[in-house]
């Protein structure tokens, strides 16, 4: 933002586009950043589906203790292709695509995002590589899971070549929105919107694009690397020929750590909004809540061979690995005791979006916890490979993003539909996907300790109980879930007129109208303030007409 | 069409820093672009330190070592062509459109010239001392890996210049408009400083 400086009360001049004309541009090759969020929210939700269905697979075929619902093999493919999927095709895409197109620009003030071509670009690599990895069925799908560690994936069938090539995609995909979002946040805030006045949305996706950025071209190495080995024999991680197995867990893990983040990040950044928006008080702990986003994303580059204690890393590195991931527990306290201390004498209204938030503090905390249980090198010798490992990544992953996405759905699809989501059968998908969950995920910590392997389709009998009754209540889950479709089905017909601020929340995005226009904005506003002292006035200028009925000069070069 | 003016309108750079594409939009981007290739690389020369380390000694048994004098020659072609290409931009800069033209030409000969020396090279090792590829163990692996990768960034510089170039002879880029060519510039230094890497962990450590 170098030159343009802060006008007073009317906003700089601009230039606004004419709307394109026309389905295909309009809402398929579309470049405005709206329509692309809502196009990965609608891909990804469908990726959801499949990778659900594949989740139940697993549970199904884990009601009896030997097993029977799949062969072996087929377990192995069906496992490793959900964990793939959730992580690359649901989570990362919905919570940085989705949410950080739809929300960030709107949120800072901007027409677009800095690239809009390049932004299409990146949505249109997605759903390719989802097919990609789908079709990976049709030729053997990978079946070392979704680590897909050598020698495992050396030996696998062709399916595994098209993951590699898949993930790769997926992963241009995500670096290019990186680029995007970084050119956007820091070349196209309103005038006014300084760096400590930025909603905390925005400063999650800040601090989560660089991880995009950086991390994610590790990981295209070391899957290129792996493409490379098993396409034409070139020797990189068989150590017959020399190569080194313990190298790919290096090359992964350095971007599957800080991948965890892009998977978290952003959900903080809309719990943080939607926290002080239903306690109707300002954040607690505004700075402290975007330098921790920042102090995260950057231990997260440090801490990778955590995950590889029983790898044979040498002992001198067990521990500052191990030292390096506790801290790392400290910024994230510092966000958990934030958001409680702005829950604390608040006056809380139990929306179903708000419950979801409530409802992340305490499985995300759980699961945090559970972490650090695992970063201690002498409890990680017992529990890693155990079904203990997968309670934790699916308390943080299913009960963080995954509730961080359905309460940012609850609370942002207003914005994109102009109609709010039934409240009614909201809290029934809350309460059944609460206890569902739990129900699911909880027996699984002490199935792990007790020494119940992952990854195997059988198990010893004495775990039916608890592996029943994880698989009965994750039908609850899957129903819940379902419920959710059919909320946003129902709602888009049905649902009551949002009006412009249904929520009375005070970001940008909730001062325009419900959709919002093509431009976004009439007259790009100034800014004067944090968005969140809820006992000022709006801290914005040049907003008056934003509501009214006055048509917007359309002109270009 | 009318443009909506508001009051207190700034430059014509203000308004356009609010929608278009400008230049500091595109120099950011491009940059970070290239933060994110430099990873690439990294990984790679991390891989090779690993496999390197990993090993009984390096060069591995039964490889000579790599021939540095022919090598060094070729950096020295290739160091030439990024100051040739700083001149070209300079040039520009001052207007200068022929000595620019001529600047360029040299790069992109230089370039060739080094895709050359490099192509002779492979071939040596291919053909008389048998090493490949996929043939030759981390060695082959490493080495055609990251000089190929590069190689291959040579090859996309050397297409982006002559397109470059024939841009500016057709009048795309101005005296104070010429993003392509701060781009085209920034992208074959950056090449250079790979090769800087490359050729200290390859022929020299
Ligand atoms: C307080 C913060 C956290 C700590 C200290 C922590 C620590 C760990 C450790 C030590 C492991 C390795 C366990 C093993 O394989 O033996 C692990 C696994 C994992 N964690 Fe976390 N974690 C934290 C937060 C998160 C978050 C926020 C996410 C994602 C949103 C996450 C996702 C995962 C996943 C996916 C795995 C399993 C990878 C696999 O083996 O398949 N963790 N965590
Ligand atoms: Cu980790």
């Amino acid at each position: 933002m170098s030159t343009a400086a802060v006008s007073h009360g009317g906003g700089i001049a601009d230039h606004i586009h004419p709307e394109p004309q026309g389905f295909i541009r309009r809402y398929v090759f579309s470049i405005d950043h709206k329509i692309i969020g809502i196009q990965y929210l609608i891909t990804g939700f469908v990726f959801l589906v499949l990778a659900g269905l594949l989740a139940e697979v697993i549970r199904t075929q884990l009601l009896h203790a030997n097993g029977g619902f799949v062969s072996a093999d087929t377990y192995n493919e069906v496992y490793s292709v959900h964990g793939s999927a959730m992580v690359w095709l649901v989570i990362i895409p919905l919570i940085t695509g989705g949410f950080g197109n739809v929300i960030m620009p709107l949120q800072i003030g901007a027409r677009d995002v800095a690239f809009p071509w390049l932004n299409m670009l990146s949505f249109w690599i997605f759903p390719v590589a989802g097919l990609m990895l789908f079709s990976s069925f049709l030729m053997g799908a990978p079946v070392a899971g979704w680590t897909e560690y050598p020698p495992m994936s050396l030996q696998a069938g062709a399916g595994t070549s098209m993951w590699a090539a898949a993930i790769f995609l997926v992963g241009v995909s995500s670096t290019l929105t990186g680029i995007n979002f970084v050119v956007t946040m820091f070349q196209m805030r309103a005038p006014g919107m300084t760096f400590t006045r930025m909603p905390l949305f925005c400063w999650a996706q800040l601090a989560t694009a660089p991880l995009l950025m950086i991390a994610t071209t590790a990981l295209a190495a070391a899957l290129a690397a792996l493409f490379m080995e098993r396409q034409f024999g070139v020797p990189f991680y068989d150590p017959t020929k020399g190569g080194s197995p313990i190298m790919w867990q290096h090359m992964f893990w350095f971007y599957s750590h800080p991948a965890v983040y892009i998977m978290i990040l952003p959900a903080f950044g809309m719990i943080s909004e939607i926290i002080p928006t239903f306690a109707r008080k300002p954040i607690f702990g505004y700075k402290m809540i975007a330098f921790s986003s920042m102090a995260i994303a950057l231990a997260g580059f440090m801490v990778w061979a955590h995950h590889m204690f029983t790898s044979g890393l040498a002992p001198y590195l067990q521990l500052p690995f191990m030292i390096l991931t506790f801290t790392i527990a400290i910024p994230t306290g510092v966000k958990i005791f934030s958001w409680v201390a702005t829950l604390w004498g608040g006056k809380i209204h139990f929306t179903t979006s708000m419950m979801f938030a409530v409802g992340f503090l305490a499985l995300f905390t759980l699961g945090g916890i559970t972490g650090i249980f695992l970063a201690a090198v002498p409890f990680d010798l017992h529990v890693h490979g155990t079904y203990f490992v997968v309670a934790h990544f699916h308390y943080v992953l299913v009960g963080g993003s995954l509730m961080g996405i359905f309460a940012g759905m609850y609370f942002y699809f207003p914005k994109m539909s102009g109609r709010l989501m039934s409240e009614k059968i909201g809290k029934w998908h809350f309460w059944l996907f609460f206890i569902g969950f739990n129900g699911t995920f909880l027996p699984q910590h002490w199935l792990g300790m007790l020494g119940m392997p992952r990854r195997v389709p059988t198990y010893d009998p004495q775990f039916t109980f608890w592996n029943q009754f994880s698989s009965i209540s994750s039908y609850v889950m899957t129903f819940a879930i379902l419920l959710f479709f059919i909320n946003i089905l129902v709602s888009l017909r049905n649902g009551k007129k949002a009006g412009p601020n249904p929520w009375g929340a005070r970001t940008l995005e909730w001062q325009i109208p419900s959709p919002p226009h093509y431009y976004n904005f009439k007259h790009i506003p100034t800014v004067y303030g944090l968005p969140y002292d809820f006992s000022q006035p709006l801290p914005y200028k040049g907003l008056e007409e934003e509501l009214t009925d006055t048509p917007v000069a359309v002109g270009a070069h | 069409m009318a443009v909506a003016t508001l009051p207190h309108s700034g430059a014509h750079e203000e308004v356009d820093q609010l929608y278009k594409e400008t230049r500091d939009l595109r120099l950011q981007g491009f940059l970070l672009f290239l933060i994110s290739d430099c990873v690439l690389f990294s990984s790679f020369i991390f891989a090779y330190f690993y496999m390197r380390n990993s090993g009984q000694g390096w060069p591995p048994p039964g490889i000579h070592r790599l021939d540095v004098a022919f090598a060094a020659v070729n950096s020295v072609i290739l160091f030439g062509s990024g100051a040739t290409m700083h001149y070209a931009l300079e040039n520009w800069k001052h207007g200068n459109f022929n000595r620019y033209a001529m600047f360029m030409i040299a790069t992109i000969v230089l370039g060739l010239g080094f895709l050359g020396g490099q192509a002779y090279e492979y071939t040596n090792l291919i053909v008389k001392e048998h090493v490949t590829w996929a043939g030759s163990g981390i060695f082959g692996a490493s080495f055609f890996t990251l000089t190929g990768m590069h190689g291959f960034h040579v090859s996309v510089g050397v297409i982006y210049l002559f397109i470059l170039l024939l841009q500016s002879v057709h009048g795309v880029y101005t005296k104070e408009k010429y993003f392509g060519l701060t781009a085209g510039t920034l992208y074959w230094h950056f090449v250079d400083v790979i090769w800087v890497a490359l050729f200290s962990i390859f022929y020299l450590v």
